[in-house]
């Protein structure tokens, strides 16, 4: 079995390294192929460990010692367990589609070779990321798929908006990561390792304080990958990189690492509810912030981009309730629907030259009809309708939070399933149906290659079908995650269920009416409210604002006037001292004897005094 | 084996003698083989090495004066053998990059006079010794930045000189009075480092002590606020110069921490540590804010040294083993990666005459294997895990971590400035459209930088997924170093100290 794993792990940074021989020539198909190619093998190879692996199968391999410093030691070592074989398997079902899909929206672009050099060098890290068996292995993934994703954020480097993403990105990235390590460095000092057996057997005899500081700073690093209130603005941003990148980076994979995170140190968390509270908290809020902000927007992907927040929102307050296969549940289905939805929109924008605004767009039902259902399919899945797979993870997320009696965040994700519908819905209306105001603008739409369609299309079937094997995924990761039913604790979950199809279909009808009769009236567009929503709450404004530009400021202050005057300044005032005096007295020997004659006069009268005065 | 060190030592010195009867025409091949065989001889030193023993190996002495019992006296540990290794290797990497230069010839002669310095330094067991190697070391550096620097080399040249020799006449002072401590204690000369280590000092003379040699470090380190003649060293420097400045110059300072500061001083070392660290995160943070201010590539690299050698000396002042090996591990990764940085701004500055970032922008169209490179060598300079850069960083931060989690929370917020310069210049550079005409009839990296390049890359990339055989034997030596100054410390206080920040837990 270690066998299987490694393949599944080491298949896809073959592929990378061998896209990258091609970096700097001109496109090659083989490299697409190789690449994707490689991928299915690790898809296999993930399916099969998934077919073998349950409680009592878990495979482990340990490689070699990566670090080791006085008390400190850490292995290469990975492990398949049920909640590593569901991510593995979900990662590497999207990604071969993407992969696939890839070769056909890819096809013109100079850094073809490029491109999947780092999309499978991205997979690569994820793997690591999801199957390390220690807590400084899931660090490198972790950092590893930052790096990826800075490099396709960036992919079009030329423009001057998809390399400051990309940074915006990293950096942003970077200030969780740094939460991370802390976290990090609290549990190897309070235990003595990172490997997950020995942190998770060790964390219950740790006083409470240095628990609830351990969970904090870890949650810092998730809110950092999975994009949460206040480190959101650069998941907007990265929509700039190619759209296949979108899909399996920024909705599908990397950004639910966050929350994998929570999931697999579930010990951690479960030992302080009151933390678990708080992200179960800040996700409810980004749930319905993220799904305000998608409301106004008229970018395809940013509308998607928040819709993906929204729902690691969700996920999160799973998670921070104690109900982590439900949150595991929701990130696999999440991924499926979420990831299709995007690879429509690449669809759409190749088929409008890369227009993203939908207020363009309109009627390409009529040119692209496969794409078009796709969409709606997915979009069904993504508002939470029966039977897509939507519906039942996030149904069961609604169900935790009424159950755990946080009524609060119930009537919030409650309220965030009825924007969810509406907007998507408002998406799919403009995009596929209503006036054609594209041709206004002279494009013409068709629709994609048949390969990059069938590509789409496992995961379209996944995104319609994947919530009914919700027993079967309880059952399976529930053998190491704590069980959570919630049937138990509340009498009428049937109501709660149709009280959120309810909205749901009202919001979607809602939006199918308003679209279908022109939308709403322009003056709305003055308001308050738009203003504050179109501007993302002016959060990326203030950000310039007060960090940034006085970051800027202080720097160049720094530089100019401290370091270089002050610092630099005092050594030149001592050294030009130093010289002047030299310079000044130079004059004493001046050679001319009389003068000399009355300096040695005065140095005999001082040593006299001297000599007088000073008894050692 | 047992003269290898000399060996390794007076090589080159005595290959530059012979250098000046060769040719002009055939100095760099000579040069080159010669660093060559220095590095392999090197690398025989670490292949007879025995990691197991954590004390000095392949020890040498020669009697010079002894009636003030001065020695010629070497010997390596754990410590110094991949600093030694280290500096072989970048001279040689950077004689093999060297681009065209004015009278080459006489270049490459200091060159291999600095290599024998450096393996001297590092090599030296006796303190007179050591000092000599110190200060012979500031004199081929002075000559290559006053003869092949920039316009300003001059001012640049004497300032380099003139502070770091200042510094160490302090700490010249400082010898002397342990020296004359030692005559004291033990009614014998003695300039042996490893009976200096020996010798129990009084707890406030070890105070005196202790600030006189930290100021001969403190400026070669440089550690805030003593580093302004870095900038000027390496702005006005060439390449070469930088490359071997940046990468082992500066870490005799930090070398000079461990091999002296710590176990001579235990007491005084434990008693100075918040002030110090307090320098350290001075310096990672307000030099990183001033690196991204720069506008010319080679400061932004110049002054993203500071930050990093800031890391460093907070590593070591942890004084658990976990925060020492990864300081010292961080002066062998960040050697090569600076190393590496300054090299490739000479690649650019050879094509087209000018370092600033605003006559760039765009160069990944023209040059991709060059804006490949650089992306490698900044990532490592970031501190990504699985590069160089990662291990040695995360081991001095989670080892002070244990001394001060909030000191370590700020320090390390220097991961994220980091990549704020880094990135911010490498955008500005590589990324965007070609605006100046220039640069885009540039040509990639050529077969000679290459060849420099690769093996920075491998290292890069092996060290940080391998760094086990280099962390083993340095660990072996640190923990007797830190059992050492246990056993010698005076002050309850002390004892306490250090056995609490290597403790997991609290300590019994």
């Amino acid at each position: 079995m270690e066998k299987y794993l490694l393949i599944a792990l080491f298949a896809p940074i073959v592929g990378s390294l061998f896209a990258a021989i091609f970096g700097d020539r001109p496109k090659n198909v083989i490299t697409g192929i190789v690449t994707s190619a490689l991928l299915g093998i690790s898809f296999l190879a993930s399916f099969y460990l998934l077919t073998y692996v349950d409680e009592t199968h878990i495979v482990k391999v340990e490689l070699f010692t990566w670090i080791l410093a006085g008390n400190f030691t850490i292995p290469f070592n990975f492990i398949a367990d049920p909640v590593s074989v569901i991510m593995m398997v979900t990662v590497t079902t999207v990604s071969t589609a993407v992969h696939v899909y890839s070769m056909g929206y890819m096809a013109n672009d100079k850094g073809y070779n490029r491109y999947f050099s780092y999309l499978s060098a991205f997979v690569f890290s994820m793997m690591i990321l999801v199957m390390s068996n220690n807590f400084l292995g899931l660090f490198i993934g972790w950092e590893g798929v930052g790096l990826c994703s800075w490099l396709l954020i960036g992919h079009w480097y030329h423009k001057h908006s998809a390399s400051w993403a990309a940074n915006e990105a990293f950096i942003m990235n970077r200030v969780a990561d740094l939460g991370m390590l802390v976290g990090l460095f609290i549990l190897f000092w309070n235990i003595g390792s990172l490997e997950y057996d020995v942190v998770f057997e060790n964390i219950g005899s740790l006083d409470n304080d240095t628990v609830t500081l351990a969970a904090i700073f870890l949650f810092v690093g998730a809110m950092g990958k999975s994009a949460q209130f206040p480190l959101h603005t650069w998941l907007a941003d990265a929509m700039e990189g190619p759209t296949p990148v979108s899909a399996l980076i920024h909705a599908a994979t990397m950004v639910t690492a966050g929350v994998y995170l929570v999931i697999r140190a579930n010990e951690i968390f479960a030992l302080v509810p009151d933390v678990g509270f708080f992200i179960a908290c800040l996700g409810a809020f980004v749930a319905m912030f993220a799904a305000s902000m998608a409301l106004v927007n008229n970018d395809l992907k940013r509308i998607i981009a928040y819709s993906t927040l929204s729902q690691l929102g969700y996920m999160f307050v799973a998670a921070g309730l104690g109900a982590y296969w439900i949150a595991l549940f929701h990130l696999m289905t999440h991924a499926f629907f979420k990831s299709v939805l995007f690879l429509g929109a690449g669809n759409v924008m190749h088929a409008m030259d890369d227009e993203l605004n939908i207020k363009k767009m309109g009627g390409l039902n009529s040119s692209m009809k496969y794409t078009g259902l796709i969409m709606i399919l997915a979009s069904l899945a993504l508002s939470g309708i029966f039977p897509f797979a939507g519906f039942f993870s996030k149904d069961a997320i609604l169900e935790v939070a009424f159950a755990e009696h946080a009524y609060i965040l119930w009537a919030m994700l409650w309220v965030s399933a009825g924007l969810t519908a509406f907007y998507s819905f408002r998406l799919v209306m403009l995009v596929f149906f209503g006036k054609k105001e594209h041709k206004k603008f002279g494009f013409n739409p068709h629709e994609t290659y048949t390969f990059v369609l069938l590509a789409m299309t496992p995961l379209a079937i996944l995104a319609i079908v994947s919530g009914f094997f919700g027993g079967a995924f309880e059952s399976y990761v529930t053998q190491i995650l704590p069980h959570y039913d919630n049937h138990h604790h509340i009498s009428g979950a049937a109501i709660l269920i149709a009280m959120t199809l309810a909205l749901a279909i009202g919001g979607i009808m809602f939006a199918v009416y308003k679209y279908s009769n022109g939308g709403f009236d322009k003056k709305l567009e003055q308001t308050f409210i738009y203003k504050l929503l179109i501007n993302q709450y002016y959060i990326p404004e203030a950000y310039d604002r007060f960090l940034v530009q006085p970051f800027t400021r202080a720097s160049t202050y720094a530089w100019l006037n401290i370091d270089n005057k002050i610092v630099d300044g005092t050594v030149d005032l001592i050294a030009t001292t130093i010289y002047k005096t030299g310079d000044k007295t130079r004059a004493m020997q001046s050679g001319n004897l009389s003068k000399m004659l009355r300096w040695m006069v005065v140095g005999l009268v001082v040593l006299l005094t001297l000599a007088l005065f000073y008894r050692p | 084996m047992d003269s290898i060190l000399s060996m390794l030592i007076f090589f080159p010195a005595m290959a530059a003698m012979l250098g000046f009867v060769i040719e002009k025409e055939n100095l760099r091949t000579y040069g080159i083989a010669i660093t060559a065989v220095e590095f392999v001889l090197s690398l025989a030193l670490w292949a007879s090495f025995d990691p197991n023993i954590a004390g000095y190996q392949f020890v040498q002495v020669v009697p010079l004066i002894s009636q003030f019992g001065i020695n010629y006296h070497v010997g390596i540990d754990g410590i110094s053998l991949f600093l030694i290794i280290l500096s072989t290797f970048m001279t040689m990497i950077s004689l093999i990059g060297l681009g065209d230069m004015k009278s080459e010839k006489n270049l490459i002669v200091t060159v291999l006079f600095l290599e024998m310095t450096m393996v001297g330094v590092f090599a030296s067991l006796d303190v007179i010794l050591f000092y000599l190697f110190w200060e012979l070391s500031l004199v081929p550096m002075l000559y290559i930045i006053g003869a092949w620097g920039g316009p300003k080399r001059i001012y640049a040249a004497i300032k380099f000189f003139l502070y770091t020799f200042a510094g160490s006449l302090v700490m010249l002072v400082g010898i002397l009075y342990m020296a004359y401590l030692y005559h004291q204690a033990t009614g014998v000369w003695s300039f042996s480092i490893p009976a200096w280590q020996e010798l129990v000092v009084a707890f406030d003379v070890q105070l005196w002590l202790f600030a006189a040699f930290f100021i001969g470090f403190a400026i070669k380190v440089p550690m805030f606020p003593f580093h302004t003649w870095l900038p000027y060293a390496h702005g006005q420097a060439p390449t070469i110069g930088s490359v071997i400045l940046a990468a082992v110059l500066l870490k005799m300072g930090t070398y000079g921490f461990v091999r002296f500061s710590l176990p001579m001083f235990p007491d005084a070392a434990v008693y100075f540590t918040t002030p110090i660290a307090i320098l350290a995160i001075i310096m990672v943070i307000y030099t990183a804010m001033i690196a991204f201010a720069q506008k010319d590539m080679k400061q932004v690299i110049a002054y993203s040294s500071v930050s990093h050698m800031g890391i460093i000396v907070l590593g070591t002042f942890a004084l658990n083993a976990e925060g020492i090996v990864g300081s010292i591990f961080l002066m062998i990764s960040h050697g090569i990666v600076s190393g590496a940085l300054f090299m490739l701004v000479g690649v650019i500055y050879d094509r087209r005459g000018t370092k600033m970032i605003a006559d760039f922008g765009g160069l990944a169209h023209s040059m991709p294997r060059y804006a490949t490179i650089f992306a490698i060598m900044l990532m490592a300079s970031v501190g990504l895990p699985l590069t160089i850069g990662f291990v040695g960083e995360f081991l001095a931060l989670i080892g002070f971590f244990k001394v001060s989690p909030f000191m370590t929370f700020l320090a390390g917020t220097g991961i994220i400035l980091g990549a704020i310069y880094m990135l911010s210049m490498y955008k500005d550079s590589f990324f965007g459209v070609i605006t100046n005409e220039k640069n885009r009839i540039l040509s990639d990296v050529n077969k000679r930088e290459l060849t420099a390049l690769v093996p920075l890359i491998a290292l890069v990339v092996i060290l940080g997924i391998y760094p086990k055989p280099v962390l083993e034997p340095i660990n072996n030596s640190v923990k007797l170093l830190i059992s050492n100054m246990e056993k010698k410390s005076q002050n309850h206080e002390t004892k306490r100290h250090l056995k609490n920040v290597n403790t997991i837990g609290e300590a019994k």
